[in-house]
């Protein structure tokens, strides 16, 4: 007793929705990650490095090895703000 | 006062006043995070005197290091500079090598052990600079230099 065609559609139309979200996903997060790899697990030393990368090469992936620095780096340094509690 | 991290911030501030003129200026290093962490060891290598010194200046300033220590600090800045800026000139390939293998797994050191041995070999060669991993067992073979690295994800010999 064979099932009939149309009882595996709905399956198809599963498997190929759930693949596009999938696909979909993995594409913005490598495009985000300048098409590398993206960082995981990062600690507080890495999120500072990366936020000095961006400061030297203007995205947070990029990376430069010069031995000099870009011109207005030395005084781009951000200082944190908080609220005042008392 | 003490330093303190802040805590929910939900502004910076960037101040692009430079620094008064009275101060001598010394060029920033430009390397990012992944060259930094590969010739980490290098600059370890050759500049261990001046990082001691400034440490040392550092932890004998009763706090005020920032302001104290702008001479040692200096000449920190520069020796890293230098064996940046010889490590392109003399062993580029091998450098951009390394800290491209770097920054695609994490910055894990030990998922790029090929890449590191042919840049260690490189920089000794030319360079004269020998990456040794400070306070590690003298019995031991040390871990850059095992080819079977257990926490890396491909599991054999690297190399």
């Amino acid at each position: 007793m064979g099932v009939p065609f149309e009882a595996l559609i709905p399956y198809g139309i599963i498997i190929t929705m759930f693949g596009v979200t999938g696909a979909g996903l993995t594409a913005v997060k490598y495009w985000s990650n300048d098409w590398k790899k993206p960082r995981w697990n990062r600690d507080l030393w890495d999120r500072v490095m990366m936020e000095r990368d961006m400061r030297i090469t203007g995205t947070p992936r990029g990376q430069s090895s010069n031995a000099e620095a870009p011109k207005g780096f030395e005084v781009s340094n951000p200082w944190k703000l908080e609220k005042r509690i008392f | 006062m003490a330093r303190r991290e802040p805590q929910f911030n939900q502004q910076v501030l960037v101040d692009t006043t430079p620094m008064p003129a009275d101060i001598p200026s010394v060029q920033e290093i430009g390397a990012t995070s992944a060259p930094l962490t590969s010739a980490a060891y290098f600059i370890g290598d050759r500049c261990k005197a001046f990082n001691d010194d400034f440490m040392k200046c550092k932890s004998e300033s009763n706090g005020k290091g920032e302001i104290d220590c702008l001479k040692e600090g200096r000449k920190v800045t520069r020796c890293a500079a230098s064996v940046i800026k010889d490590i392109n000139t003399h062993c580029l390939k091998q450098f951009t090598a390394h800290w491209e293998c770097l920054e695609n797994n994490n910055h894990r050191l030990w998922e790029c052990r090929k890449p590191e041995m042919d840049l260690n070999k490189c920089v000794f060669d030319k360079l004269g600079l020998k990456k040794t991993i400070p306070g590690a067992p003298e019995n031991q073979t040390p871990v850059h230099l095992r080819p079977t690295q257990i926490y890396a994800s491909f599991p054999g010999p690297q190399y």
